[in-house]
């Protein structure tokens, strides 16, 4: 069995060398920094100024981190409720990478909005993160939404560096699906082409989850320009 | 290696805006690798050599990259180069070469859709971001079955086109 590494988070610097060509060299280099580091208050830097097409990336962008929340607080609630601790050994290990992801993934995706960022939303999972088996199953239906939404949005991001930034989590959304359905016995790969959803599709399918106490934003707080 | 793409290289790659040209060469360049590990896949099954959960992964694997070849092959039309032939020795007809075999391909293959995807026009990106993934399941799944971290990165990195090429000679299955 393999160690848990969480220093292998982004190591390569994947997404940040990506997104560097969409707001600059010296931007991607403090959120590199700050991506090792932690704890820096990103969100009070500007982004710089930004042409009408990158309002739109904005939103889609704003979108992802919402959903990214959403799975960062319910493998983070997991694991402070003791769940992941009652799990099989593959299946803790399996959580706790996926939880360091997907908080990665929101620290990354809030450092590239900067200011522009949606708040996190009040999240109730009711009893999904109370067990290991509707924690595990619902994980699974999860990864796999994400992998539809980021498929879904690749070609819609005008900045072509936000776009190779997507493809470097699509992977790992990909990756993080097939562990899941593998420890929980499913198919660990459904079929040839992963279905891509749209944005209204996505936000469906969590509506009927109940899990979103405030409905998901795409729209920034107090910025009355995005229109979601 | 046999000839083609991965031996020759895309021209200005990845330094030109997308275009229509650029398409023809990136999804040349990808048609390649999917031929190589649809023969690969196809000889391992074929052989009988596999057992267990191996065997249920090269099959589900051989039928995606059967798919893969066939929707890249439409979009090239009559731009499409054909397949290479390919010796892969006993590397598909021994269960541990197998493993290790196909794990590398696959983070290969990743890596090359990672690296080549957002280079293309948008109308190719969204089919090929749906396809990417599923190389991410391949090279997840056999990992696993490896006991190696099948998510080892929050973001995968891109392969550059030279390195894509410098790992497939490295197998050498020309």
């Amino acid at each position: 069995m393999f160690d848990l590494t969480l220093e292998q988070v982004d190591q390569d610097g994947a997404f940040l060398d990506a997104v560097e060509g969409a707001f600059g060299r010296s931007r991607a280099e403090f959120l590199s920094k700050a991506l090792v580091t932690g704890g820096v208050l990103l969100g009070a830097l500007a982004l710089p100024r930004r042409a009408r097409s990158q309002e739109d990336d904005l939103s889609i962008l704003n979108f992802d981190l919402a959903f990214e929340y959403l799975q960062a607080t319910f493998y983070t609630e997991a694991e402070q409720l003791g769940t992941v601790d009652a799990m099989t050994a593959e299946q803790a290990l399996w959580a706790r990478t996926l939880g360091s992801h997907e908080r990665a993934h929101v620290k990354i995706i809030k450092s590239v909005l900067g200011k522009a960022a949606v708040k996190r939303p009040a999240f109730n999972f009711g009893g999904a993160t109370d067990t290991p088996e509707s924690f595990t199953k619902t994980a699974v239906a999860m990864e796999d939404l994400t992998v539809s939404l980021l498929v879904g949005q690749a070609d819609r991001f005008q900045s072509p560096d936000l776009v190779a930034a997507v493809f470097t989590l699509i992977t790992t959304e990909a990756r993080h699906a097939t562990w899941a359905r593998r420890i929980e016995g499913f198919t660990p790969i459904g079929k040839a082409f992963d279905d891509p959803m749209t944005l209204a599709e996505v936000d469906k399918v969590v509506a009927t989850t109940n899990f979103v106490d405030s409905k998901l934003k795409t729209v920034a707080e107090g910025d009355p320009r995005f229109t979601g | 290696m046999a000839g083609g793409m991965l031996v020759t290289g895309l021209p200005k790659l990845a330094t030109s805006a997308p275009s229509a040209t650029m398409d023809t060469e990136i999804l040349n360049f990808l048609l390649e690798l999917e031929y190589l590990q649809q023969a690969f896949y196809s000889e391992a099954t074929e052989s009988g050599a596999l057992a267990g959960e191996l065997s249920e992964f090269a099959q589900a694997v051989g039928v995606h990259e059967d798919e893969h070849v066939a929707y890249l092959e439409e979009l090239l039309g009559g731009e499409a180069r054909s397949s290479p032939e390919f010796d892969f020795g006993d590397a598909a007809t021994t269960e541990e070469k197998f493993a290790q075999t196909a794990f590398v391909l696959e983070e290969i293959g990743a890596g090359a859709y990672i690296g080549q995807g957002p280079n293309l026009t948008a109308d190719r990106v969204t089919k090929v971001a749906s396809l990417v993934s599923v190389e991410a399941r391949h090279a997840a799944w056999i990992r696993a079955i490896l006991e190696k971290n099948p998510a080892p990165r929050a973001a995968d990195p891109p392969l550059a086109e030279r390195k894509v090429r410098a790992e497939v000679a490295k197998l050498n299955f020309s």
